[in-house]
């Protein structure tokens, strides 16, 4: 057999099912975001051109979640970044002493999405969420009714992402780990022996040394959350009054309740195409210089 | 002296807080397996405790007794099992021939695999309803698979490219030197070496094909019900039942932290390594 037969070969089948199950889906997908057309009856459609885009663009609720799913998005992954960055370094400094933390510390990470979600539910809660309870013996609201995590209009949304960072602080935890534990010890050696202080060392050898983890973690963590559904929903189901109702969840909304399939064609492939953009060109800058 | 009593002094003050930080992260977690092991009447009790007064497996009982929710881990299961092996057979040998043999091809094929991690869910979700329903296997073992398969083939393909790509070429070559064929020197060579990472990789499709929601609820509405869409169910339909939903939670979580611990060097190894990677 030839090198190149083989080559096809070996490729073809998974190449022909991500043709099949990505790309032509995707094909439908933007060809169905032209036309009016039901989910009930999806062979009936109606050439309507960009109508479908100006509706979506034009429309506050589709504004207002794709806001939101922003807000979700930076606050969930400024905390998950601060939290995850400072356990590891807390982690590398006790390195020798630290496989059972860091464990136990990956625990979340095992426990699916919608297990979590449920739980943060429980924790935050109306009058039986044990947060508040915690909050008021600690001296630091008044009564277990103070604060209505899931059900005040104007917290709700950083509130269902505590779930978020729950689950995914330990996965840049792990990630900056392996990149601190790279950093070659001289260096820092030598940043000791020339009298930087801890807080120098930190700002001009880890600090820089550390950029590129965190740019992948950034990228990969910010592509993920800005995709959350299924914590959100488990959550509040986008409530209330659709003040927790991110960009996926307006899409889903959109086909399954109102039954739209042209809207949610043309909101979801401006979703992929933002989605697309942003990770290509994060992508892009973080992986040329290492690959030339 | 002073200096290294300092030092000491340091490191128990960092430990105390790793430890402090550590523990705050799995009690969450703790008090949903408390709450799971609380009589019903207790769970919603006010204000709330910590730990249950009395344990009761009760909870368990209800959840194993209703008949949905055994149907749905079966499935849960079947769907999880199928996909992790469809996708590898489709993934491993094109990451193979995408690392080893690169050709302009291969490239841009490894390129599409990245780009579609990037996906929404919920974008794929809209036409893959539409294609599902069309030829008749919505609501089916087989359409979940097939959904879930198309995201999994590309996370099995980065992470394959990444490990294949450590593989030194003289192992094939030596190989053909001894007669075998290309396909036969994969099989009967590169396959096996490469065992522990095709392990990680099924491992991950495995996984995400347990937790996954999304199309599970969008793809399935009555024979094809995976578990966490019955568990989501207790929450509307059922009302405040959180007892028995706490227990359902914990069976459904228990089996990906058990395998994580038994493995956890493996994971987590392949966890860093894919997101640096892919």
């Amino acid at each position: 057999m030839t090198e190149n037969r083989f080559v096809l070969y070996m490729l073809a089948p998974a190449a022909i099912f991500l043709a099949l199950l990505v790309a032509y889906p995707v094909a439908l997908l933007v060809y169905n975001s032209f036309f009016k057309v039901e989910l009930i009856a999806p062979d009936v459609r109606a050439w309507v051109g960009l109508e479908n885009y100006v509706e979506a663009v034009t429309s506050s609720r589709v504004r207002e979640s794709a806001l939101r799913t922003l807000q979700y998005t930076c606050f969930a992954l400024l905390f998950e970044l601060v939290f995850g960055f400072c356990a590891a370094l807390l982690f590398n400094a006790i390195a020798n002493t630290s496989r059972w933390h860091r464990t136990i510390f990956a625990l979340p990470l095992m426990v699916p999405p919608i297990v979590a979600g449920l739980l943060w539910r429980f924790l935050l809660i109306g009058d039986i969420g044990i947060l508040n309870y915690g909050l008021v013996s600690l001296g630091l609201i008044d009564s277990p009714d103070a604060i209505r995590w899931l059900s005040d209009e104007d917290i709700v949304i950083y509130a269902v992402s505590f779930a978020d960072i729950w689950l995914t602080t330990s996965f840049v935890a792990l990630v900056s780990y392996a990149g601190l534990t790279n950093i070659p010890r001289e260096l820092l050696e030598a940043a000791r022996i020339d009298g930087a202080n801890a807080l120098k060392r930190f700002w001009h050898v880890t600090l820089p040394m550390m950029r590129p983890v965190l740019a992948v973690v950034v990228i990969v963590r910010g592509v993920d959350a800005a995709k959350t559904f299924d914590l959100i929903w488990i959550q509040t189901q986008g409530g209330p009054r659709h003040q927790s109702e991110v960009f996926s969840m307006n899409i889903y909304q959109r086909m399954v309740r109102y039954g739209d399939l042209g809207e949610a064609s043309a909101s979801a492939t401006l979703f992929l195409i933002v989605m697309i953009l942003l990770a290509v060109v994060a992508y892009w800058k973080i992986w040329r210089p290492s690959n030339d | 002296m002073i200096e290294r009593k300092k030092r000491d002094l340091g490191g128990t003050v960092i430990n105390i807080f790793a430890l402090l930080l550590v523990l705050s992260y799995a009690v969450p977690y703790v008090y949903l397996l408390m709450t799971a092991l609380k009589p019903a009447a207790d769970v919603q009790q006010i204000p709330p405790s910590f730990f249950p007064n009395r344990i009761t497996l009760e909870n368990f009982r209800t959840v194993l007794a209703t008949p949905s929710l055994p149907a749905a881990f079966a499935n849960s299961l079947l769907v999880a099992v199928l996909t992790t092996v469809l996708s590898l057979v489709l993934a491993v040998p094109a990451a193979y021939v995408a690392t080893q043999y690169r050709r302009s091809f291969t490239t841009f094929f490894l390129l599409f695999a990245l780009v579609t991690r990037m996906v929404p869910a919920v974008s794929l979700g809209v036409p893959l309803f539409t294609l599902l329903k069309s030829i008749g296997l919505l609501d089916t073992t087989l359409g979940l698979v097939l959904a879930h398969t198309s995201t999994a083939v590309p996370l099995a393909l980065l992470l394959m490219a990444a490990f294949f790509e450590g593989l030194p070429k003289e192992l094939e070559e030596a190989a053909r030197m001894d007669g075998c064929t290309r396909f036969q020197a994969f099989v009967k060579i590169i396959l096996p070496v490469m065992r522990s990472g095709i392990a990680v990789t099924a491992l991950f499709s495995f996984i995400a094909s347990w937790n996954e929601f999304l199309y599970a609820l969008l793809l399935t509405s009555e024979k094809g019900k995976t578990a966490p869409i019955v568990i989501a169910e207790y929450n509307s339909v059922y009302g405040l039942a959180w007892g028995p939903m706490t227990a359902a939670a914990v069976l459904y979580s228990l089996p990906v932290i058990l395998i994580t611990l038994l493995l956890q060097k493996q994971i987590i190894g392949g966890l860093t390594f894919g997101a640096v990677k892919g």
